[in-house]
C-alpha cells in the first residue's frame, strides 16, 4: 500500500467519525425500531407480558374486519384534505394582501403566525371555547365538536387557524421573487388581474405550492395532538384518527401486536401517499 | 378615478384589520378568562375583565406544579437542541461535501426518514428505553427527541453547506489543517445564519411536542409544560379561570421567544420549503 492510498483510508476514516454521531442516534432510536416492529406486527403480544407468539399475517387480515380502521381513516383523510386546500388557500390570499413590506403589513403578518408557535394542545383548548362560548353562547350556532358530523371539521379548523401563518410566510417569500417588470409587460398588453394571476404568480409560485402540499399533507396524515386535545376522539369515535387508534391499541387495549401492524400499513400508507403526490405535482411543475 | 384609488386602500386596509380580528380573536378568550374570578365567569364570559386578578396565577402555579414543569421543559429544550445542532452540522458537513454514494444515500434515507409517523416506533422505542434503564427519565426524552428531529436537522444544515463556496476550505487544507480544525474553525463559524434558524425550529418542535412526550414523560417530577398543561386542563375544566392562568402562563415563553427571533423563524421556514 502506498502513502497516497494510506492518506485516503485515513480521510475516509475521519470523515466517518463525523457522520457517526447523528448516525448512530438516528439508527439506535429510529431506523432500528422501525424495523423491529415489522416481526412485533406479526405476534399476538399484548404490550406487557413477556411471551408473544408468532401469528402470521393474522393481524394484518383482521384489519379488513375492524370498522374502527375504516373510520380513523376516513378521518385522517378528511382533516389532511381540509386543512391542506385550506390552509394554502387562506395562506395565499393572506399572502397577496400583505406581499409588500410596511408596517402593518408586518405587524399583521407577525400576529397571523403568531398561533402556529403554541403548542397543539394549547390551540385546541382555547378553540374549545370559542367554540362553545362565541359560536354556540354568543351567535348561537351549533357547536361543531358536538356533533358527530361536524366534529372533525370542527378540529381540522383549529389546524387551518394555526397553519395557515405558516403558508402565508411561504408564499411572501415567493411572491417577493417574482420580478415586478413581469406584471408591467402584463399591463402593457393589457392582461387582466386574474389573468395575470393565471399566468404570472401561479406558475411562479408553483414550486411553492408543491412544496407546502407535501409538507401540509405529512402534517395531517400524522395528526394526533389535536383531537387528543379538542375531543378526545369524540363524541364516540367521530373524530377519531388512525394515529390514536394505533396509540390506543399499543397502550389501552393491550393489543400491541395488532397495533403495530396497523402501525405498518399507516407508514407505508403515508409513504405511498406522499410520494404520489409529490410525483404528480413536479411533473406539473415542468409544464408549467 | 383618484376617488377609486381611495376607496381601494381603504377596502385594503379593512381586510387587513379583518384578518387580524378573525386571527387574534382567540387569544382574547385565553387572556379573559385566566384573569377573571369564578363568579365573574359565571355571570358573563365573554365580557372585558374589569380587575385582574392576579390570584389566579399563583393558584394555578400551586396547584399545576408549574415551575417544575417549566424547568423540565426548559431542560430538555435546551439539552435536545445544542446536542442537534453539534452532531447535525457534523453530518451534514459530510454529506454535502464528500462526493462518494455513501454519503449521497445518507441523504435520501434521512429523506425518507421524515415521513415515519412516530405512532409505527413508539411501542419498540419503548421497549428499548426501558431495556436501557432510560424509560421516564428526561435523558431518556433527550435522545428520542433528538433522533426524531435529527433527520430534519441534517437535511436542512446539508442544503446550506452546499451554498457555502469551497475555496476556504481547500485553503485551509493546503496550510496543513486536518478535517477537525478545518470544519470547526472554517466551516462551523459560516454556518451561523442556519444555525440560529435550525436551533429557534428545533426548539418549537421540542417545546411543544406532546405526542412524544405523553409516552415518556409519566412520572410527576419529569413532566414537561405541555403534558402538564393537557392533564392540568381536564382536571380543572370547573375552575375554567385556573385552566386559563395556567395556558397563558405556558405561552408567555413561547411567545417571547417568538417575538425575539422571529426573522430566523421566518427564513428557516422559507429555506425548509426550497428544500421540500
Amino acid at each position: 500500500m502506498n502513502l497516497k492510498q494510506k492518506a485516503k483510508i485515513k480521510r475516509t476514516l475521519i470523515d466517518s467519525t463525523f457522520l457517526f454521531p447523528a448516525l448512530a442516534v438516528f439508527i439506535a432510536f429510529v431506523v432500528a425500531p422501525f424495523i423491529w416492529g415489522i416481526p412485533l406486527s406479526l405476534t399476538d403480544w399484548d404490550g406487557l407480558s413477556a411471551t408473544k407468539n408468532y401469528v402470521g399475517f393474522k393481524n394484518y387480515f383482521n384489519m379488513f374486519s375492524d370498522a374502527h380502521i375504516l373510520n380513523a381513516f376516513k378521518n385522517t383523510g378528511v382533516f389532511a384534505v381540509m386543512t391542506l386546500i385550506l390552509s394554502n388557500i387562506f395562506g395565499l390570499a393572506i399572502a397577496l394582501l400583505l406581499q409588500r413590506s410596511n408596517k402593518l403589513n408586518n405587524i399583521t403578518r407577525t400576529m397571523v403566525f403568531m398561533p402556529y408557535c403554541l403548542s397543539m394542545i394549547l390551540q385546541s383548548y382555547i378553540w374549545k371555547y370559542m367554540y362553545s362560548d362565541v359560536l354556540t353562547g354568543l351567535l348561537q350556532l351549533p357547536n361543531p365538536l358536538g356533533s358527530q358530523f361536524w366534529a372533525i371539521f370542527g378540529i381540522s379548523f383549529i389546524c387551518i387557524w394555526a397553519d395557515t401563518g405558516y403558508c402565508m410566510i411561504i408564499y411572501v417569500a415567493a411572491l417577493q421573487g417574482i420580478p415586478r417588470d413581469y406584471y408591467e409587460v402584463a399591463e402593457i398588453s393589457g392582461a387582466s388581474r386574474w389573468q395575470q394571476f393565471c399566468k404570472i404568480t401561479l406558475p411562479m409560485l408553483w414550486p411553492a405550492v408543491v412544496s407546502n402540499v407535501i409538507i401540509y399533507l405529512g402534517w395531517g396524515l400524522k395528526v394526533y395532538d389535536y383531537p387528543m386535545a379538542a375531543t378526545s376522539g369524540g363524541p364516540g369515535r367521530a373524530s377519531e384518527t388512525v394515529a390514536m387508534l394505533i396509540y390506543k391499541n399499543l397502550f389501552s387495549y393491550h393489543k400491541a401486536g395488532y397495533g403495530q401492524a396497523l402501525a405498518v400499513v399507516y407508514t407505508i400508507l403515508i409513504f405511498v401517499i406522499i410520494s404520489v403526490v409529490a410525483k404528480v405535482l413536479r411533473r406539473r411543475e415542468v409544464e408549467l | 378615478m383618484v376617488g377609486e384609488k381611495v376607496w381601494e386602500k381603504v377596502i385594503r386596509v379593512i381586510e387587513k384589520l379583518a384578518v387580524l380580528l378573525i386571527f387574534l380573536s382567540p387569544f382574547y378568550i385565553a387572556v379573559c378568562y385566566a384573569v377573571k374570578s369564578r363568579k365573574e365567569l359565571t355571570a358573563g364570559r365573554l365580557d372585558f375583565p374589569k380587575v385582574i386578578h392576579w390570584e389566579n396565577f399563583a393558584e394555578a402555579i400551586r396547584r399545576s406544579n408549574f415551575f417544575q414543569a417549566l424547568m423540565n421543559s426548559t431542560i430538555t429544550t435546551v439539552v435536545t437542541v445544542v446536542v442537534l445542532l453539534i452532531i447535525c452540522s457534523m453530518a451534514a458537513y459530510v454529506i454535502a461535501r464528500r462526493k462518494s454514494k455513501f454519503f449521497n444515500s445518507m441523504y435520501f434515507a434521512m429523506l425518507g426518514a421524515t415521513l415515519i409517523p412516530f405512532q409505527s416506533i413508539i411501542s419498540p422505542l419503548y421497549s428499548e428505553l426501558r431495556a436501557i434503564h432510560l424509560m421516564n427519565t428526561l435523558a431518556g426524552y433527550c435522545i428520542v427527541q433528538i433522533a426524531f428531529q435529527s433527520a430534519f436537522t441534517t437535511l436542512i444544515i446539508t442544503g446550506f453547506v452546499k451554498s457555502i463556496p469551497l475555496e476556504l476550505e481547500e485553503a485551509a487544507m493546503i496550510d496543513g489543517c486536518s478535517q477537525y480544525g478545518t470544519f470547526w474553525k472554517i466551516v462551523f463559524p459560516l454556518m451561523k445564519p442556519i444555525i440560529s434558524t435550525v436551533a429557534i425550529l428545533d426548539a418549537l418542535c421540542t417545546w411543544n411536542d406532546f405526542q412524544v412526550s405523553v409516552v415518556f414523560l409519566q412520572k410527576e417530577s419529569i413532566k414537561n409544560l405541555a403534558v402538564t398543561q393537557y392533564y392540568f386542563f381536564g382536571k380543572n375544566t370547573a375552575d375554567l379561570n385556573y385552566a386559563f392562568a395556567m395556558i397563558l402562563m405556558s405561552m408567555i415563553p413561547i411567545l417571547i421567544l417568538y417575538f425575539s427571533f422571529q426573522r430566523y423563524i421566518v427564513s428557516g421556514i422559507t429555506a425548509g420549503a426550497v428544500k421540500g
